[in-house]
């Protein structure tokens, strides 16, 4: 029998192409959204790797620190470190922030952190680790730094050392990493107008300023100065050790919150882009309502371009499965046509994207089977038109 | 030897009530194998609605109908057995071609062997042979758009006579063309109807074919009247 379906397209081939095209990019937009949310959830699981930290110790009562603000002493990985099964303790600090380059800037999450010390970043792809205690940057290459540059943050000038490849935040910014005292004094230092107006209002103040206790007016003030605060302190434990069980003994002991992987997989993709994750997902039904509605329209209006032809065909001793067959063969292909179209559109604009796009075989596989079913479905509405032509239709009066 | 088609007290009303209206009241035909006739009457005289009853298309309310000796919807006809008497048993010529525009000259004629169920080389080779004999197998693979207006109508009825049906049906098969190529699909007609025994039934308004049928039916007012070639002469 031939493959009424197949002869069909051939002989419209443009229009059906063109159909196909207009439908595949519309395909690749929702690949793309389902390529977003995967991006926003390796995006959390990559965060979570960067420190190579079994554990997240945060201040009490925090989802901190990338859910919400934390601040934690940091001289607590000291007792953190007597903790039994705490093999290495490091202090880490975040912070979101512009940073010149240029001529213009680039938001970064500044990563303060303490070089041989659990926190630091993991591979290099080029340069080298932070070997001084100030001053020096490791960059990831989405921030745009190269390597020897010289870049601005606050008051100082930071040369970019190393560079690294997916060490983004949850929110996609690039990550820029600076010895943790830098980053403290980013973080937590007060400008000089700032500096001068406290130090004023601490000499009026005749409890700190008192000329019979000298030098109790310089302490306070150097005190104020200074920052001795970080966002979380990454553990990592000894080998074979019960995470959980470490965590319990520092939520108990220590008065402090500790998180395992788990517990920050679940902070992070659960809570902090859940209402990301909602929101493609509604993107992503609403997109699959239109395409379907766009096929079924498409298929549709087709199929009553021939009803003359189903008439006879019916008329001549067709089948119903024949015709069926038929639109429903035309509705997949354009599907299959789509897909192809998509997928690749999807792949080739997903380096542009400004956050990471991450298109996996088994969405692809996924999404393949659903656009057949969607084609499958919005041909019925072609089929249900088709079946009802009247053969007689076809002969005149 | 039984007629090809023989109805007799044949009606068909549409509709119920005071909104019925009787297409057909008691149509009386008969057709023997070979023989091609030509059913003529006005706009609204019933020739589609009797056309349709014999294509099996719609079922007629009441009076009997009988192709080659069996009866049709005597025995709860389905519509699968409709179907398939449409496909092996009666051939379709309309007033426009009707051919399948996405499939070649070839395939548009093979198409009902195909649905019959015989291999696709078998059912192109009888196409072919079908075309020839209509001299249009030079066409063979052209595409539909590319023949002219009486190629076509050939190719039409070489997808009537395909598979080899005892009865045709023709819708005004004529009504497209110019005189000299309306007497020629005529003249095949009736070439085929003596080659292959196939009882032919022509609808037509068309003046320049009605002195070549040997018996004429007239259809008015839902009833038939016969008109012998005899009768015509005179």
């Amino acid at each position: 029998m031939i493959n009424l379906a197949g002869r069909d397209i051939l002989h419209g081939w443009g229009k059906f192409v063109f159909t196909g095209v207009g439908l595949g990019l519309l395909i690749g937009v929702t690949l793309s959204m389902a390529g977003i949310y995967r991006g926003l959830v390796d995006d959390g699981q990559a965060l979570l790797g960067i420190g190579g930290a079994d554990l997240w110790v945060v201040q009490r009562d925090t989802l901190g620190p990338y859910a919400e603000p934390s601040n934690v002493r940091d001289d607590a990985y000291r007792a953190l470190l007597g903790v039994r099964g705490v093999a290495e303790a490091g202090n880490v600090t975040y912070l979101t922030m512009q940073v010149q380059h240029q001529g213009g800037d680039v938001r970064v999450m500044l990563v303060g952190f303490e070089p041989g010390h659990p926190g630091e970043p993991g591979n290099l792809v080029a340069g080298r680790p932070i070997t001084r205690s100030h001053y020096e940057a490791i960059a990831d290459e989405r921030t745009g730094f190269r390597l020897d540059e010289r870049i601005r943050i606050r008051r100082h000038e930071y040369t970019v050392v190393g560079l690294t490849r997916r060490t983004v935040s949850s929110g996609g910014d690039p990550m820029l990493f600076v010895p943790l005292q830098d980053a403290q004094e980013v973080q937590f230092l007060k400008d000089n107008d700032a500096l001068v107006n406290e130090r004023a209002r601490t000499a009026a103040n005749p409890a700190f300023n008192r000329p019979g206790v000298p030098g109790l007016l310089e302490a306070v003030q150097a005190s104020q100065a200074s920052s001795r605060t970080v966002n979380v302190v990454m553990l990592r434990l000894a080998p074979y050790t019960d995470e959980t069980v470490v965590a319990r003994e520092i939520r108990r002991w220590k008065h402090l919150e500790a998180y395992t992987r788990a517990d920050m997989e679940e902070i992070l993709i659960a809570k902090l882009i859940a209402t990301s994750a909602k929101q493609i997902f509604m993107f992503l039904v609403i997109l699959s309502v239109v395409s379907a509605a766009i096929v079924a329209f498409i298929i549709y209006t087709m199929t009553l371009n021939k009803v003359r032809e189903i008439a006879v065909l019916k008329l001549i001793g067709a089948r119903n499965r024949t015709i069926a067959g038929m639109i429903l063969q035309q509705g997949l292909g354009l599907g299959a046509i789509g897909f192809i179209v998509g997928k690749t559109a999807a792949t080739l604009w997903a380096p542009i994207f400004p956050k990471y796009v991450l298109l996996l075989p088994g969405d692809a596989v996924l999404g393949a089977a659903l656009v057949m079913a969607i084609c499958a479905l919005a041909s019925i509405v072609a089929i249900r038109a088709a079946l009802r032509i009247d053969p007689a239709a076809a002969i005149g009066g | 030897m039984h007629p090809a088609i023989e109805i007799s007290g044949l009606t068909k009303r549409y509709g119920e009530g005071d909104a019925a209206v009787d297409a057909l009241k008691g149509v009386d035909m008969i057709v023997q194998p070979g023989e091609v006739v030509g059913l003529i009457g006005p706009s609204g005289s019933g020739k589609s609605t009797l056309l349709k009853c014999l294509g099996a298309v719609i079922e007629p309310t009441a009076g009997r109908m009988a192709l080659a000796g069996e009866a049709i919807y005597d025995h709860g006809w389905k519509v699968a057995d409709l179907r398939a008497l449409r496909r092996d048993r009666i051939g379709f010529v309309f007033q426009a071609p009707y051919l399948i525009p996405f499939l070649d000259v070839t395939d548009n004629v093979a198409l009902l062997p195909m649905l019959a169920g015989m291999p696709n080389g078998k059912a192109r080779d009888r196409a072919r042979q079908m075309l020839a004999a209509l001299d249009v197998g030079h066409r063979a693979q052209a595409q539909v758009a590319q023949l002219s207006g009486g190629e076509q109508q050939r190719v039409a009825i070489a997808r009537a006579l395909v598979n080899q049906p005892p009865i045709i049906l023709a819708d005004e098969p004529t009504a497209p063309l110019d005189s000299e190529r309306a007497l020629t699909v005529i003249r095949i007609l009736n070439e085929m109807a003596q080659r292959f025994g196939t009882a032919i039934i022509v609808v037509t308004h068309d003046e320049k074919i009605i002195p070549t049928f040997r018996r004429i039916y007239h259809i008015r007012d839902g009833r038939t009247y016969e008109e012998a070639g005899e009768a015509r002469a005179a």
